[in-house]
């Protein structure tokens, strides 16, 4: 026997298609890649140099001074928002999380605290609310009335996804996928897959019980909870910051520190993939698969279909925006802006429209500027 | 040989100013060779695969710092064995660990039967040895790199490649019970 011929010709099953595979994430990957600057060794010095010699004459002149008074002022936030959260511009319930706890506003602007829990999230059809405590998953009605309590070590990103009778909670107890039935029985940790980086886990919306999640490498993996198959994972993407499914569930985006990749829901080969460094938050407008996208001081507009596509600018500001939140109706895209401490509405349609509100996080109870853990569906 | 290098020096200088078709055609030159190496060192085509298309993408991303006048092959090739190798060993232990016999379950698909091809006991003669045995057959009898070239390749002295080389070959020959050539 010559080795050497056997080596070549063991068969290996599904060659060609792991061949077909590997060059389309080899191609995207190469299509995507960062170009290497040419480094010049004095440029950082220099820059930072540069700074600083502005910072110090902007603190001892005068003229100065007025600059930074001016930004000062430009960070304040919309001029004209109003100081309380009357009211939401459009019907559903917003809930809101801070030091404080968790909280539901309806749309008239009353809200009711739910208890010192954390990163809330609802579940499909707002029933119920999913929240972590340090080493705790817990689930309570609108009302904060407790549902279960499930101890498990490092709780975080608990989200509850299926349908009005059937539901599963996934959540992360340290870096492991863990999922358990809606009624809180039945805790298993998901498959033995891969260790989960700090992202939350999210769900196909419908009734299959499929869920997706990013892996410390970066993968996509999506799995079907139930049976425990693997649907497809991914090749990695580094240091995946979220993801997002479209609400038919054909689309999934992931955002990572420097690109945006959207999957379909058939296999791991991304659609399409763009780089865009700096995206920390981004949401598919409701019945559709046009994103917003967080990206610094602005909010931008995406067709995922068209990924290539030249964003749309919706909202502008001084420093940086957090979280964004559509409207159940699709109308109305919350924008949060904690360097202004301010919720921001903006009208999805042209022209923009604008309704501002302050002092967002007193009326949360103080601290730290809450997040958002979704804006939910009218019905009780 | 000469021409397959000068090719492959063209699609590298062509791939590092952004050719798209040069990637392809150093992927489509060795991409077949380096997924065939990772499967025979971990015996699962799809972590020879993530392992073949993950030291693509490195040695891609990794294109700028490469020296042009060195071959691109073995450059890919220590990235495919020694990830082969690392995912190799994890599987034993993570096996050692959950106790679910995935190893033996795949040993005992393997075994010869009296209808098996020869390459057929090959593979399950390899599953038999360790990933470090199975590692230097590949690289000697595969992708016919000489012992000097593996212990570079592999950063192991010269004797630990011989050695290895020749035990793996005894243990083979004694698992198929045929002469080896």
């Amino acid at each position: 026997m010559r080795l050497h011929d056997l080596l070549r010709e063991t068969p290996i099953p599904g060659q060609e298609e792991s061949r077909q595979r590997s060059l389309a994430v080899v191609r995207a990957a190469f299509a995507e890649r960062e170009p290497v600057p040419r480094r010049t060794p004095y440029l950082k010095p220099a820059l930072a140099f540069a700074i600083l010699a502005a910072l110090v004459a902007a603190a001892v002149s005068s003229p100065g001074r007025a600059v930074l008074g001016s930004l000062r002022k430009t960070v304040a936030g919309e001029k004209h928002a109003a100081p309380e959260l009357f009211s939401l511009p459009s019907q559903g319930r917003l809930l809101v999380s801070s030091p404080h706890g968790s909280w539901v506003v309806q749309a008239n602007g009353s809200r009711r605290n739910l208890g010192r829990y954390r990163d809330a999230s609802w579940s499909p059809h707002g029933l119920y609310v999913v929240v972590t405590r340090a080493n705790e998953v817990v689930a309570v009605d609108a009302k904060g009335n407790q549902r279960w309590a499930l101890p498990r070590p490092h709780v975080r990103f608990a989200r509850w996804g299926g349908s009005r009778i059937d539901t599963r909670v996934a959540y992360l107890t340290g870096s492991r996928l863990h999922v358990v039935a809606g009624d809180g029985t039945g805790d298993v940790d998901l498959c033995g897959e891969p260790a989960a980086a700090r992202v939350a886990p999210v769900w196909q919306p419908g009734p299959v019980r499929i869920v997706a999640y990013a892996g410390t490498k970066g993968r996509v993996y999506l799995i079907d909870a139930d049976r425990c198959s693997l649907f497809w994972r991914s090749a990695p993407y580094p240091r995946p910051e979220a993801l997002r499914w479209s609400d038919d569930g054909r689309r999934l985006l992931l955002v990572t520190h420097d690109k945006i990749v959207v999957f379909g829901h058939a296999r791991g080969t991304p659609l399409a993939v763009r780089f865009m460094r700096g995206v920390t938050d981004a949401a598919f407008a409701p019945r559709s698969h046009r994103l917003a996208l967080v990206r610094r001081g602005e909010v931008l507009e995406l067709d995922a279909d068209r990924l290539r596509g030249r964003p749309g600018r919706i909202f502008v500001a001084p420093g940086r925006l957090g979280q964004l939140a559509w409207s159940p109706n699709g109308r109305w895209l919350l924008v949060t802006w904690p360097a202004a401490d301010q919720f921001v509405f903006v009208r999805s349609a042209r022209p923009h429209r604008l309704a501002a509100f302050s002092g967002i996080t007193r009326q949360f109870g103080g601290g730290s500027f809450p997040t958002i853990g979704g804006w939910c569906c009218t019905s009780q | 040989m000469a021409g397959a290098s000068r090719h492959e020096r063209a699609w590298v200088r062509g791939a590092r100013a952004g050719s798209a078709a040069d990637v392809d055609a150093l992927f489509r030159h060795h991409w077949p060779l380096a997924y065939r190496a990772a499967y025979l060192v971990v015996h699962d085509a799809a972590a020879a695969e993530d392992i073949a298309q993950e030291a693509f993408l490195a040695a891609l991303r990794a294109l700028d710092r490469f020296d042009r006048r060195r071959p691109f092959g073995p450059w890919l090739h220590r990235i495919v064995v020694n990830r082969a190798i690392d995912w190799a060993r994890a599987r034993t232990l993570r096996a050692e660990i959950s106790d679910d016999g995935t190893l033996e379950r795949a040993a005992a698909r393997e075994r010869p039967g009296a209808g098996d091809t020869d390459a057929r006991a090959l593979a399950s003669g390899l599953a038999a040895l360790s990933p470090e045995h199975r590692a230097v057959i590949v690289l000697r009898h595969l992708l016919d790199y000489t012992p000097g070239e593996i212990a570079e390749l592999l950063e192991l002295p010269r004797g630990t490649v011989n050695s290895r080389l020749r035990r793996g070959l005894d243990q083979l020959r004694a698992t198929i019970g045929k002469e080896l050539r």
